[in-house]
């Protein structure tokens, strides 16, 4: 997932023009500034997951990998995102969230947009609607019948609680819808990519989130983060101590608020005077009978993606070109 | 309408402007340097959406790779495993096109964003602004070649107007030798012009220089042409055929038996008139034959008095023995003998205030001359020339002087020339357009270098040439280093393949790298047009000429060698009347002096009379028959003494 922060553009203009029309007391902030949340969302953890290799983890050698493996993706998806606090109204932020998805075809070895389902790019404008009284009832369906969706950042939530009046807050809870609904454009791709059940779709991050992405066989989840480790212990060292080239036993993954999905540690590149993640990658498939043969196929084509190299991204060490290609591609269309 | 094979774009680090814009296209697009696209617009202009004609004069290629270290790496410093890898780069194709025309005209602005289309003929037509001049009852379009790009064949026209006047004129052509461009490229040319020069224009004829080698010598000549050229011959609406009318002229030899010409093969001397002067025609043109140290103001003035009061004139002298009628160099070495023995006896130092000194100087270089130019100047004054003041439309006069020494090449590059001009000026040609193609340029008109007879009348021709119907058609290898004001003016200019050390001079700066870099890997048969309505330079192919080539004909038709005067003799009169033999011939000038013999032969050749045998005949003396003289009555003979001692 790609996160940019660029100047104003096109569209914060646009929507700073109807704003000022609208709300008379809105003040913009020169150039807008980008939204960084006041926490990580998920805290780094440990979480134990079940072996299905074997009874205990341990570094698998992906067999037969040599220079002439080829790769079996055939399409690559990615989602991006930008935040941005356009202007402030009686302090607090309103903010323009833009997000992006889309897949990109690799045929004969060049890429291409998937043609099927045209990439996506989607902007609202986020507000706490709930402290905003100037606001009225009026005015806010004029912006809602401009081409702009308003989404209102001071709903409660789950509990009933409202948010804090504190600016910070109601950034971050703009970028958390923002993330939430990049995801969800994700998943919609995703799931038409796999309802047509064409090569395997290399995605960026999880496929546990939706069921129909999870239990298809054309989808391989990649993730590059690791602020939740499945791994505890003993397990922690192995998958820590795996050099370049091998994979750690499969093991499931069965998050209380997701889809059950199989999943394994692989090292793309060797990790020899860099930090213990380096080049490491989690991948998710969905549940199969034979996980062995399934974990050593698609480790030997991720292996297979390790060139070209996706430089000059800061995240090469995990992140293919298909993907860098995807998002070099969303960051031209958003 | 075709698909668009490409984008415009412009960022701030690289404009468009109004004379140069840049796209980018697919990576198997089938543009390259020299293309022409067409730009659509899409906002519109005072209510017209605005068309952009370009012609591609760059293009640049890149991916994504910030540090070519990246690449090392992720193919572990193994160029051959790159081949393994998943995943291509993103790759971009960027050219840069440079503007050739806008439609509207009017307000002249950047090139707007829009999509690039590949130009099909028509679109040429109007890049090139050739609708102006190929328009129904006014086309004056004459084909130069046929623009390739893409699946698009457009047929290049030259504007007569522009090529042979009265709007502009003259071409030059450049490029290295031996890759058959320059010679090849004037006779493709010459055969489209006369197919097609309208006939309203007037009639045109050419006078080519044969300077070097036998390549212009076999005009007439059908050349080999393969399928590839019919094709073209075809798009371009020419025959592929040899020229109909050709007429060739060669002086002789030094010894004047046979022409020296490399067309002096029996089977093709029917064209090839011989090229002789005498006395009264190259005096007019000393000044070619002499340098400045040998013509000061005196020898000039000696020269001027003997033009204007000896030569074809009775001239009697108290100083001389007799009087003088000079018409040939024999004749004048005769008077200044005569003149020096004259001064001689009265031991006089001058004579008419002429110093015996400058006499006897000009004496030693006009007599000179007749040696120098052996072959071409004749001692007995005949005169064989073009046909000026008849010149026929559609024909090709070619001087072959290749085999010449560099004096005799300027006097019948001057003479003629000069005559040419006189009859246009007069119009009295016989034709009103006249193309003159001289080749080697580098030699005849070099931009450095001592200011020749030679290359002042080429300067003349360039510069004023167009206002009389004369037109040059010139090439050289290095344009660089030939006079500007000759480059200068020719309108239309055509480049082959060039060398790279003249490319690098400053006339080509202002071609761009890659236009520079295609001019130098041109194949054959492909050229760079600059023509007055093209904004920009174009690349065309134009069909191998339909004559046959002189590395051909010189092995078919190969070069006689030098033969016996009563060989030669044979030869020369074959043509005139076939039923002429050697053996006549031999019984002919059996009795008469080599001298005699040539005046004979060259006279029956420019008379070309209806009974060739009894007029060569009649051109010798009589020679009474032999008779026994009566022996005369013996008279007596004194006795001798008696006494004789001696006596027997």
């Amino acid at each position: 997932m790609l996160v940019s922060n660029s100047g104003p553009d096109a569209a914060s203009r646009a929507v700073l023009r109807l704003l000022t029309d609208k709300l008379p007391g809105l003040s913009p902030i020169a150039g807008g500034t980008s939204a960084e949340p006041l926490t990580a969302s998920d805290p780094p953890v440990l979480r134990a997951a079940k072996i299905v290799e074997g009874t205990v983890l341990r570094a698998i050698k992906v067999p037969d990998v040599s220079r002439e493996m080829t790769s079996g993706f055939g399409a690559f998806l990615d989602g991006a995102q930008k935040v941005q606090v356009i202007a402030h109204l009686y302090g607090l932020p309103v903010v323009l969230g833009t997000i992006s998805a889309a897949v990109r075809v690799r045929v004969n070895r060049r890429m291409t947009t998937w043609g099927h389902q045209p990439p996506r790019v989607q902007q609202a404008i986020y507000l706490p609607l709930r402290y905003l009284p100037a606001l009225d009832t009026e005015t806010l369906a004029g912006i809602q019948r401009s081409e702009w969706r308003v989404i209102d950042t001071s709903t409660a939530d789950k509990n009933g609680d409202y948010p804090s009046q504190h600016p910070a807050v109601l950034v971050d809870r703009a970028i958390r819808a923002v993330d939430q609904q990049r995801e969800e454009l994700e998943d919609r791709l995703a799931e038409a990519w796999c309802a047509l059940g064409e090569s395997p779709l290399f995605i960026d991050g999880g496929i546990s989130r939706t069921p129909t992405v999870a239990a298809s066989t054309c989808a391989v989840g990649v993730i590059k983060s690791h602020r939740t480790l499945y791994v505890e212990g003993d397990s922690l060292t192995v998958v820590m101590g795996l050099k370049k080239g091998e994979r750690s036993s499969v093991f499931r993954v069965s998050p209380r608020s997701r889809n059950s999905v199989l999943s394994w540690y692989l090292r793309q590149r060797a990790p020899e005077g860099h930090d213990s993640m380096w080049g490491l990658v989690r991948v998710e498939v969905a549940e199969c009978d034979q996980p062995t043969e399934r974990a050593d196929e698609i480790s030997r084509w991720i292996l297979a993606e390790a060139s070209p190299l996706a430089l000059p991204d800061g995240r090469w060490d995990k992140m293919i070109y298909g993907i860098r290609d995807t998002e070099e591609f969303l960051r031209a269309i958003s | 309408m075709s698909e668009a094979l490409g984008r415009v774009v412009a960022t701030e680090r690289k404009p468009n402007t109004p004379h140069e814009f840049h796209f980018w296209t697919a990576i198997d697009s089938p543009v390259g340097i020299g293309t022409i696209v067409r730009v659509d617009g899409a906002q519109p202009i005072d209510g017209q959406i605005p068309h952009i004609y370009g012609i591609i004069v760059e293009g640049f290629s890149y991916t994504d790779l910030q540090s070519p270290m990246h690449d090392v790496l992720g193919h572990d410093g193994l160029p051959t495993t790159a081949g393994f890898a998943a995943t291509e780069r993103a790759e971009i194709r960027l050219y840069t096109a440079a503007v050739l025309r806008q439609i509207p005209e009017e307000p002249l602005q950047p090139v707007p964003m829009g999509q690039v289309y590949l130009a099909d003929e028509a679109d040429v037509q109007v890049a090139l602004r050739m609708d102006g001049y190929l328009r129904e009852g006014a086309n004056t379009g004459i084909p130069v070649g046929v623009y390739r790009a893409g699946g698009t064949d457009a047929v290049i026209y030259l504007d007569a107007d522009f090529l042979l006047g009265p709007e502009a004129a003259h071409l030059n052509i450049t490029g290295v030798s031996g890759l058959a461009t320059k010679t090849s490229a004037v006779e493709w040319l010459l055969s489209s012009l006369f197919k097609h020069f309208p006939h309203e224009k007037g009639s045109i004829a050419a006078v080519c220089f044969n300077v070097k080698g036998p390549d212009l010598c076999y005009l007439d000549q059908p050349g080999k042409i393969e399928e590839s050229d019919k094709s073209l011959y075809e798009k371009l609406g020419v025959e592929p055929k040899p020229f109909e009318k050709v007429q060739y002229f060669a002086p002789y030899t030094a010894k004047g038996h046979s022409l020296n010409t490399f067309r002096n093969n029996e089977a093709l001397l029917d064209k090839v008139v011989p090229l002789t002067w005498g006395l009264r025609e190259v005096l007019q043109f000393a000044e070619v034959l002499l340098n400045k140290d040998d013509v000061d103001a005196k020898a000039d003035a000696l020269i001027d008095f003997i033009t204007q009061n000896v030569v074809d004139k009775e001239f009697s002298d108290p100083l001389l023995s007799k009087k003088h009628k000079v018409q040939s160099f024999a004749d004048l070495e005769a008077w200044f003998r005569d003149v020096l023995q004259g001064m001689e006896k009265k031991d006089g130092e001058s004579w008419r205030t002429h110093h015996v000194a400058t006499i006897r100087k000009v004496r030693n270089r006009l007599s000179n001359i007749s040696t120098r130019c052996a072959g071409l100047v004749t001692d007995s004054g005949t005169v064989s020339d073009l046909p000026f003041g008849s010149f026929e439309d559609r024909t090709v006069y070619v001087v072959d002087v290749a085999n010449l020494e560099e004096d005799a090449q300027d006097l019948i590059f001057a003479r003629i020339v000069s005559k040419l001009r006189e009859h246009l000026e007069r119009r009295d040609l016989g034709v009103k357009h006249l193309v003159v193609f001289v080749d080697e340029l580098n030699k005849y008109a070099p931009g450095d270098g001592a200011d020749t007879y030679v290359r002042k009348m080429l300067l003349d021709i360039a510069e004023r040439g167009r206002y009389l119907g004369l037109v040059l058609f010139s090439a050289q290898q290095f344009r660089s280093q030939v006079h500007r004001r000759v480059v200068g003016n020719s309108g239309t200019a055509l480049f082959g393949r060039m060398d790279a050390d003249e490319l690098s001079t400053p006339g080509y700066a202002v071609l761009s790298p890659a236009t520079r870099t295609k001019l130098a890997t041109l194949e054959k048969g492909q050229l760079m047009i600059r023509h007055p309505h093209f904004t920009q330079p174009i690349f065309v192919r134009f069909p191998r000429p339909s004559v046959m080539q002189g590395r051909q004909g010189a092995e078919l038709y190969p070069q006689a060698s030098e033969i016996g005067l009563d060989a030669a003799v044979f030869r020369a009169l074959r043509p005139l009347d076939p039923t002429i033999t050697l053996p006549w011939v031999q019984d002919m000038v059996a009795l008469y002096g080599e001298d005699e013999i040539i005046r004979a032969r060259n006279a029956t050749l420019l008379a070309r009379p209806d009974k060739v045998r009894p007029y060569f005949e009649a051109q010798f003396r009589k020679h009474i028959p032999a008779q026994a003289a009566p022996r005369p009555m013996a008279a007596s003979i004194k006795s001798a003494p008696e006494n004789d001692p001696y006596g027997f």
